[in-house]
């Protein structure tokens, strides 16, 4: 009676059922894909196609030598401007060297460009000269005031004339612009700087940038003709067999032909040469006499991916250990010496034991690459100590955390268990940079007998609080060493600088991800190496200067003590006493300024340096403006390119007279007195290579031209040719996403997913089980 | 939520009664909802830090304005204030960082420090998150006045002009290029949820200095 009832009633409760999972499992597989294809979203916009590289493109930052770059067809990259020659001539004497560097380029297409020639240096220089020709017009560099120099040549752009602007974009690294570049016109740049040479034990060395920027990823060239209906011909392409031409060449033996380079030495050693090395190109060395010798580069050797570096000795034990030589400009003596401190014996051999207290910042202002860079960095630097020093980290955001409650054993679990900390932290927060340097300077407990205590600090510097941290490192450094280490693209230098002349330590720019591992190397050669400390200079009797640089660093070993000083009148007598410790043993040397031996740059390099000091002195002097004020005085009295000052070119050749047409051959008999940009016009320096490789070079050296024609963007006029100059120079943009939607909408799709899983899950708890149970019984009856 | 409810319910009944496969399942489900909550709730903090840090930020800035002492907006706060940009017509406002480093962007606009400060000579360049301080960039049009207030006090109207959408790193804009202008630049598309490589930008002319400058912020005097 009732079983009809209860029959119906299980088949509609069953059919129920079915529905319902019908539905959930339907909801189930809805989530499912819906999340699926948030994922493939997801993961197909993060492989975004990186900007269209091209062969032949290159970036002004990467360039590793002279060369002139005219703004491309791909926004944001350029080409190198074709360059026919290139003459090096370094003078070195004694101590100072002077380069000059004159290249030759040419504007191969049909319009007009404006140029910008990249240059980088070595740290230490100081740029003073700049000559050049555009076309048939010979312009001089005059120093003049940032802005001044600015407005100069912006007004003589738009006039059409040919100009040039020299601005230091950063301590090394100078770029040129060349306004008005004519169709198919030449462009001579020489530029001339000062530098010191390099000394390192008992080898001086120097090195010119010459290594050839990175080419972008070559994409073949497409080309359509475009066929006129009426005529059946093709309109007229500039360039013909476009698709048989091929990238740039990039070998570097390719590149010496399309690209020569001439270089001479000539080697004033002023000391008995024993040999003259070169690292990495052949030369040739011509003994002039005992102290002189002459090297130019052999032909065909020059490799492109590495600088030149020319290294040389002394005859044994006529190594000099000291050194006074003076330049006077102006009624001024300028003053260059150097002293080579002794080796103390006991520190020769035995290894040092050290105590390092790493700081890391983990603020805020850290977030991103900064903070990955910083942690590699620390993270190398801990794997590199010995098991005898000892060592802690501390890292700080506006709170810190001292990972070993005391300086520990540098044993490999420590060390691993430290590089474990400093991986795993995160940038957040503000940066209260005082505690953390406190407890790295008092609470670390006595430095034990023998042992060197150092304090390696990471950060981007981004304070508040200099003066107080100044404080600091001065009254609580003790017997540390405070090394600067800084961090990110646009760290605080002036603050790490002076943080580390405080502390007696050095300071470590690391700009990029690539140069962590070189940078950190130079630190560590330092860090592990004995230091000469406690140096200071005096002059004693009548003199009295102005000393760069001030305070002296500390050594390490093999350097020398180098300094420069400027001195009232022309004749100035007395004594320049320095005194120092190498180790625990005192050393003192004496020299008569009378007795010193003339030189010529001295008294740039003095500015060079002191424009350093000024810029290094920028958190002591309130007023940002005076400081500038200061550096200009220096800079435009020694005619040097420094941040404040740049070299504007002005016309120096009278104008064509009209009607006259000058030719691009008839230019260099038309040089004003004085100037020598001969060596890279007459012969191209090839001769030696046999008629088939010359005739190749020719080919590659017209390829090239028209490789480089057809990607510039050349405008028809010089005043076009300026805008397209000015929008290349464009701002890069951040991200402006964050992932809140992202998250959000990820996060309610999993709830959801939850939920309709969940209540599949007890509905099929309370029914399906039952029903399928039901079913498999009726089945079974 | 309600999935919430319903499985580590605090029913011990129903959790014994379930087999060791269905624990696993429920744990699985228990997961799941767990991680959408925290994801939910991630992506609503950083709004309301986005939200919250700039009234914060409007705060110290009217301070600084008054003369007063660099107060920093929190006491770990890692930035600088640089200035108040005002749209009137759609009466939106947001106070600008110092730099688009490390986490100034989740604050505030970020001014590119290496791009002139906004009045001077050249392209200023201000750039926000499209979802939270710029969201209402695209609502400006062109001829809007947007008001920009310095911390020196100097303040100045600028006039928008189109709206473009660009690659970041081909920008087209040029930090030095003549005239005074101000670029405001967001992520584009408006409403994607990825990062993405385009941006909005807007660029604007500057059409007059206020004068006197007001010290009393908040209202704008036709």
């Amino acid at each position: 009676m009732f079983l009809d009832d209860e029959i119906a009633e299980s088949r509609t409760r069953q059919n129920e059922a079915r529905w319902g999972m019908y539905l959930a499992l339907a909801a189930l597989a809805a989530c499912i894909v819906m999340i699926l294809g948030l994922m493939t979203q997801a993961s197909a916009q993060t492989v975004n196609p990186p900007p269209q590289q091209m062969a032949g493109y290159v970036r002004p930052n990467d360039m590793g030598t002279g060369a002139l770059l005219f703004p491309s067809k791909e926004p944001g990259y350029f080409v190198e401007a074709p360059r026919l020659a290139t003459d090096v001539e370094i003078d070195v004497n004694g101590p100072i060297m002077r380069t000059r560097v004159t290249q030759r380029f040419q504007n191969p297409s049909k319009g007009w460009v404006e140029g910008t020639y990249v240059f980088p240096l070595p740290d230490d220089s100081a740029v003073d000269t700049l000559k050049m020709q555009i076309g048939d017009r010979f312009i001089e560099g005059q120093i003049k005031p940032r802005q001044a120099a600015k407005e100069i040549y912006e007004q003589a752009k738009a006039e059409g004339k040919k100009a040039a602007l020299l601005e230091q974009q950063r301590p090394n690294l100078f770029t040129n612009q060349v306004a008005n570049i004519g169709p198919g016109e030449t462009v001579v740049v020489q530029i001339e700087y000062q530098s010191g040479v390099r000394q390192s034990n008992d080898a001086f060395t120097f090195r010119f940038p010459m290594v050839v920027a990175p080419r972008y990823n070559p994409q073949p060239i497409v080309q359509t003709v475009d066929l006129d209906s009426r005529s059946g011909y093709a309109v007229s392409d500039p360039v013909p067999n476009r698709e048989k031409i091929e990238p740039p060449v990039l070998d570097p033996r390719e590149n010496a032909k399309v690209n020569p380079v001439t270089l001479t030495v000539n080697l004033k050693a002023g000391f008995p040469i024993a040999e003259v090395t070169s690292a990495f190109h052949e030369i040739d060395t011509a003994t002039i006499d005992q102290l002189t010798r002459k090297i130019t580069l052999k032909a065909g050797s020059v490799p492109a991916d590495r600088d030149f570096e020319l290294s040389w000795k002394a005859v044994e034990g006529k190594s000099p250990y000291a050194g006074l030589f003076r330049e006077t400009v102006g009624g001024k003596t300028y003053l260059l010496s150097f002293v080579t401190p002794p080796v103390a014996a006991t520190e020769t051999d035995k290894p040092v034991k050290r105590e390092v207290v790493f700081v890391i910042d983990n603020s805020g202002s850290m977030a991103g690459p900064s903070m990955e860079q910083a942690k590699e960095s620390l993270a190398l630097a801990i794997s590199r100590l010995k098991p005898e020093d000892r060592f802690n980290v501390i890292r700080f955001d506006d709170t810190m955390t001292v990972h070993f409650p005391a300086l520990v054993e540098a044993t490999p679990d420590k060390r691993e268990n430290a590089i474990a900390f400093v991986r795993g932290l995160t940038a957040d927060g503000g940066t209260e940079m005082l505690p953390a340097l406190e407890a790295a300077l008092r609470t670390q407990g006595p430095v034990a007998a023998g042992a060197l205590r150092q304090v390696v600090f990471l950060t981007d510097g981004a304070i508040g609080n200099e003066g107080q941290l100044f404080q600091e490192i001065q009254t609580n450094r003790g017997d540390a060493r405070v090394f600067t280490v800084g961090i990110g693209s646009a760290p605080n230098s002036h603050f790490m600088t002076k943080a580390a002349e405080y502390g007696r330590g050095t300071f470590t720019l690391i700009g990029s991800e690539s140069q962590v591992a070189a940078r950190m190397g130079e630190l560590f050669t330092k860090l592990e190496s004995p230091v000469m400390t406690d140096i200071s200079a005096t002059f004693e009797g009548a003199a009295k200067g102005d000393i760069t640089p001030n305070p002296m660093p500390d050594l390490y070993r093999g350097e020398p003590v180098v300094l420069t000083a400027e001195l009232n009148g022309t004749a100035p007598e007395g004594k320049l006493r320095i005194v120092g410790k190498a180790g625990d043993q005192p050393f003192r040397v004496e020299m008569d300024i009378a007795k010193a031996a003339t030189g010529e740059g001295i008294a740039k390099l003095w500015a060079r340096r002191k424009i350093d000091d000024l810029e290094a002195s920028a958190s002591a002097i309130a007023d940002p403006a005076s400081l500038d004020r200061q550096i200009e005085t220096v800079a435009l009295a020694h005619h040097l390119v420094s941040r404040v000052t740049s070299l504007v070119a002005v016309d120096a050749t009278p104008s064509r007279p009209a009607g006259e047409n000058l030719t691009a051959t008839d230019m260099p008999l038309n040089l004003p007195a004085g100037w020598d940009f001969g060596k890279v016009f007459g012969e191209k320096p090839d001769a030696n290579g046999t008629v088939d490789e010359r005739e190749a070079s020719v080919e590659s050296q017209t390829k090239l031209v028209m490789v480089t024609a057809d990607r510039m963007l050349a405008a028809p006029t010089a005043r076009a040719a300026g805008l397209i100059a000015e929008a290349n120079n464009q701002v890069n943009l951040p991200q402006t996403a964050t992932e809140a939607d992202k998250q959000i909408l990820i996060g309610l799709m999993l709830l959801a997913f939850a939920l309709v899983a969940g209540s599949t899950f007890v509905f099929w708890r309370g029914q399906i089980a039952a029903l399928v149970i039901a079913g498999v019984r009726r089945h079974g009856r | 939520m309600a999935a919430d409810d319903d499985l580590p319910g605090p029913r011990p009944s129903f959790l014994a009664r379930l087999s060791a496969f269905e624990t696993i399942v429920v744990a699985i489900i228990a997961l799941i909802a767990l991680a959408g909550l925290m994801l939910v709730g991630k992506g609503f903090y950083m709004k309301a830090k986005a939200e919250v840090s700039q009234v914060l930020l409007k705060k110290s800035f009217d301070a600084q304005l008054h003369g007063e002492a660099d107060g920093k907006p929190w006491p770990w706060a890692d930035f600088e204030t640089t200035a108040e940009i005002m749209a009137p017509r759609i009466n939106r406002s947001a106070i600008v960082l110092k730099g688009a480093s490390g986490q100034a962007l989740a604050f505030g606009p970020a001014w590119l420090a290496n791009t002139p400060l906004p009045g001077e000579e050249g392209t200023s360049v201000i750039a926000a998150h499209r979802d939270t301080h710029f969201r209402w960039l695209k609502d400006v049009s062109p001829g809007d006045l947007l008001v920009l207030t310095r911390k020196d006090g100097r303040r100045f109207l600028f006039r928008a002009g189109e709206g473009r959408v660009a690659r970041w790193d081909e920008s087209g804009i040029n930090a030095s290029a003549s005239g005074h202008k101000l670029a405001l630049a967001t992520c584009f598309p408006f409403d994607a949820i990825e990062p993405g490589p385009m941006r909005y930008i807007v660029t604007a002319e500057l059409v007059g200095e206020q004068h006197p400058v007001p010290l009393t912020t908040g209202s704008i005097a036709k």
